[in-house]
């Protein structure tokens, strides 16, 4: 009996002093590793035109071509060299079947998590006649922009992007063309030339290959979209934006059509 | 039952007890180790818990790193740099070793020869010693003897190296040893030179790697590993000796200062082991010299807990500033500036104290100094003409009785003396009024009230809005700075017709209507929007420092609008701080004077002295036509609800209520913010607030909240400063008081942010204890940085400009300015102002922003912005400091030596020209050349005048890289490449460039600098030649 309360004693204080000793520890989990910082090349997932879903429409306009403005260049006489009639601003133009040029389209939502492949290809944006050529481009983000001058006189490049890097370069006469990506998804960015205000482009910066600029016939098509249902959303830089859903599944061709009204 | 049975000694036992009581003593053992090693030292815990996370941080800190550094180390590049070092070491190897194999020979023999040498060199010094001391000749002479015997003594040295022993005296050991060390010198020379090329290779190799692993480098890594390896469990203090401050916070707060930035993530969730989060603020305040205490409060001895350390305990005087008030620490300090750098939330609170009107009512040191000032001189001036009449009645009777013929000679003689000695000194005194109507003149420009003028009222506003208004300001325009008051109906009655009847009366001119559309967009456009906005709700654009016109129309009359929007300072009738009355036509024409007042014509007819004779507004003139002021004023008018009607008002004309109103008006302190008639010399009707956060907390009345203040924890200054801003009443509660007994202090409907910055700004509102070396009271250029920030805040710049890194202006917050065509059309920035321009330039400027007397409807320098630099009407002291302070910024030398240039030859002159005129440089297509047809075009200031406003070293700074000064410039990058060690154009360049070897920004630079109108002559034809030519 006296065995059995000396030895639970014992066995007590140990116990005590185990704890005393634990006590003080504190159970804290670790917290997991890091990730490994992605690669900045790109990924590798591309289009699959074979089996995916083509999309393709039109944007339609409502009305007669508005009157534009004609571009007062008289200032530089260089330009004014450059046109054998007075050049008009290309803010709105409509195709000869009632259609919008220059209008981007693109999947602005809906597509499964994946870096896409950034083509090696450049898109061109040259000055020539001071004007931007073409007065729209679409551009992947990293894809490089061949910035061409083509007019015997400077220009300045000066996009006005909002959440990619600024730059604004002079460019002489001659000089090689300048090669410029940008990194960020951005729809759209302005362009402008400092020495010839009306010079104007814009670019349209995506994080995938999905989009497209409507032409002299006003149809878009983008090809190669996974199943899936997508916001498909038409800029225009007089006429805003537009937005229309659109679900396909594999092997599909949908159309998705716009209208904009003057 | 046997004895032995009933012996206790056999039967009972002691276990049970025993057991217990060596329980409880095992157990209380156990408890007292406990206590002394954790339980009053709990900061054992937390450094053993920081050794431990820190150093799993730092393994997995290493490996991200580390596969970066891996795939930096493996790029091309280093690869090469690794190549080259290895090369050239390799190339310099033969030479070093044969470098290094003499140096081995030689080290030994040195110090083989070193020991006999020295021992003799003792002894002879020893010997020398003994001289000194030495009294008698003849003993000099024997020790002199010595030491000759000494140095003539040979011996035998043998020297590693050497096939035998040599003799040698003192002096030849003396000439090899010094021989052998110079050799070793020139070898290890050598051999730097030899190694130098390796050296330089792996330098920048170093630099590869640091300049591209942007976080802490494996190595830094390495050695905080190693640092923590030697972790003891100690407590760790900063002791300041001279303030006997102690500082153990650092005993927990491990991470504070590790090189490595910690984070609460990365220490498994622990906040307190997180780095300081501004490695910055640190340099500047470094804690050795700082402590922690004296910036965020708290009690830096106690160690025993949490709650002792942070001080939130009633009897510690300075608790631990929270997070939303952390900057209370900075104002202690900092108490004389309004912007401090690094303390956005402080600043906050300043500037809401300072544009909210809180110094209207309560007064605060630095704040409103210049109302004080403008008192206190006319009390002065007052006090000074008393004395001078005085004396001057003085001497009169001391004439009086000099010229009494019972006056003896001798008295009339010292009369006589005396009265010529008093007016004398009264001549004094004139000179000292002067120098005070001189200061006058200066405040009458710098003096601001918060609020309008309301001497104005029955001009600029419809009778019924008033009442309306004052019911509650905040429902009828949201977020005025306007508080609302506590008043019953009678009350805003009796106010109401105060105000009214005691405005001034005034002929306005009647105005043509304006056109409201182009009155729009001037409103947008040409900068009303930096100070006011428009829109209410989700609609509201513009700024916060001044009011917001979605109402304007309701309120105003058309033909005072204009005229204030014309120019904003006119008043109606100038005041008389002296006579202390607002003049009228009549007393002008008491003096056959024309009633004409302006800051050209500031002198009272009637005593002289300095009148105010402009409106109290900070609001400036932005020099617009008549016409664009009715356009404006038009546009204003249009702005209203439709739906808005305004009960009549004729009891405002009600002459038995102006009285009450008076004393109303008084009562509340509504001169504290406005202009009023008869209330001009009113004082603040407030508590003075300097060192309210150090007012004993029993002197703050939480009236019957204290005990339910002291339940939550907020009886402290923070909590009474929160509840009292939050709502102004609260202290009122559940009392039983009479309306005039009642707190006055109005609802200003603050935002949480809004009381957090006020908040702390008061926390830190301090009767300091710090010894004077702790105050920011540079004596070097930065006060100018201080006293200029007042005037920078006061007029509102930085609703304009970028000052300062990191601000935004209003102009980057409206949607029109986002279009790539309106972003070039944002003021300038000032970011680097004091570098670029000529300081006289600049007073001329802010001065006169029209660089011109007769045509100022434009802007001086940028004419071809829609935004105008207004006329501030600034007093000189202004100015100066204002130029001060953007010289300091840019750490330009006082006074001011302009930059020289080198002369130009004329074949550079020529060659220069050709370059701006030419296609391929777009110079000219943007920069006016004061060509109106040019000029009608361009988008860029005018160079051609450049050498009187810009610095040359800026300029050629400049046009080397402008994107790098002010992001978005309209300015392109790229014009310039290098050659080799200077910039040449980048573009194509006209013949005579040919053969041209020196800098060509140079060469642009000093042409703009010597630029003369024959030049401007010579330019414009030949721009007007070239723009033919293709």
């Amino acid at each position: 009996m006296k065995k059995i309360w000396i030895g639970a004693g014992v066995a007590f204080a140990l116990t005590l002093v185990g704890c005393g000793g634990s006590s003080n520890e504190t159970a804290k989990t670790d917290t997991p590793a890091a990730t490994t910082p992605a690669g900045g090349a790109g990924g590798d997932a591309v289009p699959d035109e074979a089996n995916g879903a083509t999309v393709t429409g039109k944007v339609a306009f409502d009305g007669a071509q508005p009157k534009m403005a004609t571009i007062d260049m008289s200032d530089k006489p260089v330009c004014v060299k450059a046109h054998t009639t007075p050049v008009k601003s290309e803010e709105v133009i409509v195709n000869g079947n009632h259609t919008l040029k220059n209008a981007f389209v693109w999947v602005k939502s809906g597509l499964p998590d994946k870096t896409w492949k950034i083509p090696a290809s450049s898109v061109e944006l040259d000055q020539t006649g001071c004007m931007y050529s073409p007065h729209v481009i679409g551009v992947m983000a990293g894809q490089n922009i061949e910035i061409k001058n083509s007019d015997p006189t400077n220009h300045n490049i000066h996009p006005a992007a909002t959440v990619n890097a600024d730059f604004n370069q002079s460019q002489s006469p001659g000089a090689p063309a300048i090669m410029k990506s940008y990194p960020r998804q951005e729809v759209m960015i302005p362009v402008k030339c400092n020495v010839h205000p009306w010079m104007r482009a814009y670019i349209g910066v995506v994080s995938h290959p999905f989009f497209a600029v409507t032409g002299d016939d006003g149809t878009f098509t983008i090809k190669g979209l996974p199943p899936g249902t997508y916001t498909i959303e038409m800029v225009h830089e007089k006429y805003g934006k537009q937005e229309q859903q659109v679900t396909v599944g594999a092997k599909d061709s949908k159309t998705v059509d716009f209208s904009v009204k003057s | 039952m046997s004895d032995q049975e009933k012996d206790p000694v056999v039967h009972s036992s002691l276990s049970k007890p025993l057991f217990i009581w060596s329980a409880l003593l095992v157990l209380s053992l156990v408890w007292g180790l406990y206590d002394e090693m954790y339980g009053i030292r709990p900061w054992k815990g937390y450094e053993a818990r920081f050794e431990k996370l820190y150093g799993r941080y730092l393994k997995q800190a290493k490996l991200p790193e580390g596969e970066l550094e891996r795939q930096i180390k493996s790029s091309a590049e280093y690869q090469r740099l690794t190549r080259e070092m290895n090369a050239a070491a390799a190339e310099a190897a033969p030479a070093a070793k044969a470098i290094d194999e003499k140096v081995n020979v030689i080290v030994p023999q040195i110090l083989a020869l070193n020991d006999p040498f020295q021992e003799v060199r003792s002894h002879i010094g020893s010997l020398t010693y003994q001289i000194e001391v030495t009294r008698s000749e003849s003993g000099k002479n024997s020790l002199r003897k010595q030491i000759e015997e000494l140095k003539q003594e040979t011996r035998k040295i043998q020297l590693p190296g050497w096939a035998e022993a040599k003799e040698m005296k003192f002096d030849d050991m003396n000439v090899l040893l010094l021989q052998m060390k110079a050799q070793k010198a020139d070898l290890l020379q050598q051999r730097v030179e030899i190694m130098k090329k390796t050296t330089e290779i792996s330098k920048q190799r170093d630099e590869y790697l640091t300049d591209r692993i942007p976080g802490a480098s494996t190595e830094t890594l390495t050695s905080v590993q190693n640092s923590l390896d030697k972790f003891d469990i100690q407590i760790r203090q900063i002791h300041i000796k001279d303030v006997d401050l102690v500082d153990r916070c650092e005993s927990c707060h491990l991470g504070t200062r590790e090189p490595v930035q910690l984070t609460a993530a990365s220490m498994g969730g622990e906040q307190v082991f997180a780095s300081h989060p501004n490695k910055e603020l640190l340099k500047i305040h470094d804690p050795d010299k700082f402590g922690c205490t004296p910036c965020h409060g708290g009690n830096g001895v106690a160690l025993s807990s949490v709650t002792k350390a942070h001080g939130y305990n009633k009897y510690w005087l300075w608790p631990l500033h929270h997070k939303e008030n952390i900057e209370a620490g900075c104002q202690q300090c900092h108490v004389k500036e309004i912007v401090t750098e690094m303390a956005p939330t402080l600043n906050a609170g300043r500037e809401i104290f300072r544009l909210r009107g809180c110094m209207g009512c309560h007064r605060y040191d630095g704040f409103d100094r210049e109302a004080d000032e403008m008192s206190s001189t006319t009390q002065q001036i007052h006090q000074l003409d008393q004395q001078k009449a005085e004396w001057i009645r003085q001497a009169g009777f001391d004439e009086q009785k000099a010229n009494n013929p019972r006056t003896s000679d001798a008295d009339a003689k010292k009369l006589f003396q005396e009265s010529n000695d008093l007016k004398v000194r009264s001549t004094g005194i004139d000179a000292k009024i002067e120098q005070l109507d001189m200061r006058s003149r200066s405040l009458v420009r710098e003096v601001k009230k918060v609020g309008p003028s309301l001497k104005e009222v029955r001009m600029k506003l419809k009778k019924e809005w008033i009442p309306v208004w004052l019911k509650d300001p905040h429902n009828w325009r949201e977020g005025t700075k306007m508080p609302t008051f506590r008043l019953d109906d009678y009350e805003i009655q009796a106010i109401a017709a105060f105000i009214w009847q005691s405005g001034v009366t005034g002929q306005l001119a009647q105005q043509k209507p304006g056109d409201p559309v182009k009155g729009k967009e001037a409103f947008e456009t040409r900068g009303c929007m930096a100070c006011h906005s428009m829109g209410e709700g989700a609609q509201k654009q513009g700024g916060t420092f001044a009011a917001n016109l979605s109402r304007e129309g309701e309120k105003a009359n058309y033909d005072y609008i204009v005229r204030w929007v014309h120019n904003p300072r006119q008043r109606t009738e100038p005041y008389c701080a002296y006579e202390k009355k607002d003049l009228t036509a009549e007393d002008y024409s008491k003096h056959n004077l024309p009633f004409v007042f302006d800051l050209e014509h500031t002198k009272c007819p009637n005593d002289g002295h300095e009148l105010q004779v402009q409106q109290m507004t900070p609001m400036p003139s932005l020099r617009l036509t008549e016409d664009e002021a009715r356009d404006i004023a038009s546009y204003l008018m249009t702005k209203k609800h439709d739906n808005a009607t305004y009960q009549d008002a004729g009891y405002m004309d009600d002459p038995n209520l102006k009285n009450k109103g008076l004393a109303l008006v008084r009562f509340y302190g509504c001169a504290g913010c406005h202009e009023i008639s008869g209330l001009e010399d009113e004082q603040r009707i407030g508590t003075e607030l300097t060192k309210e956060g150090s007012k004993p907390i029993e002197r703050l009345d939480f009236a019957l909240l204290g005990h339910q203040a002291e339940e939550e924890g907020w009886e402290t200054h923070k909590g009474f400063f929160e509840h009292k801003l939050a709502d102004p009443a609260v202290y009122d509660q559940g009392k039983e008081k009479a309306k005039q007994d009642r707190l006055k202090m109005p609802n200003f409907n603050f935002s949480k942010p809004d009381i957090d910055a006020v908040t702390t700004f008061l926390e830190g509102s301090v009767d300091s204890t710090m010894p004077a070396r702790y105050f920011y009271a540079p004596a070097d250029q930065r006060q100018d940085i201080i006293e200029g920030w007042w005037v920078v805040r006061k007029y509102n710049c930085m609703g304009c400009h970028r000052v300062h890194v990191g601000q935004t202006t209003v102009f980057d917050t409206m949607a029109r300015y986002q279009d790539p065509d309106w972003l070039e059309q944002k003021p300038p920035t000032l970011i680097g102002e004091g570098a670029r321009v000529n300081p006289e330039w600049l007073m001329g400027f802010l001065n006169n922003p029209a660089l011109s007397e007769t045509d100022t409807d434009r802007d001086g320098v940028r004419r071809y912005l829609h935004a105008r630099m207004p006329t501030f009407s600034f007093s000189d002291g202004e100015i100066r400091k204002l130029v001060r302070f953007f010289q300091a910024l840019s750490s330009q030398a006082a006074p001011f030596i302009a930059q020289q240039v080198d002369p130009l030859t004329d074949q550079e002159r020529t060659m220069a020209r050709q370059l701006f005129t030419s296609e391929g440089a777009p110079c000219l297509k943007c920069h006016m050349t004061g060509d109106p047809k040019h000029d009608a075009k361009a988008t860029a200031p005018n160079f051609t005048v450049a050498k009187d406003r810009l610095q040359p070293g800026w300029t050629k700074r400049w046009i080397l890289d402008p994107a790098m000064m002010a992001p978005g410039t309209a300015m392109p990058s790229g014009l310039f490449k290098r050659d080799g060690d200077r910039w040449v154009f980048a573009g194509p360049t006209p013949a005579s460039f040919n053969g041209y070897t020196k800098d060509q920004a140079d060469l642009l630079v000093r042409y703009m600098f010597q630029f003369t109108p024959e030049e401007l002559n010579r330019l414009r034809s030949s721009a007007g030649a070239g723009a033919g030519k293709p």
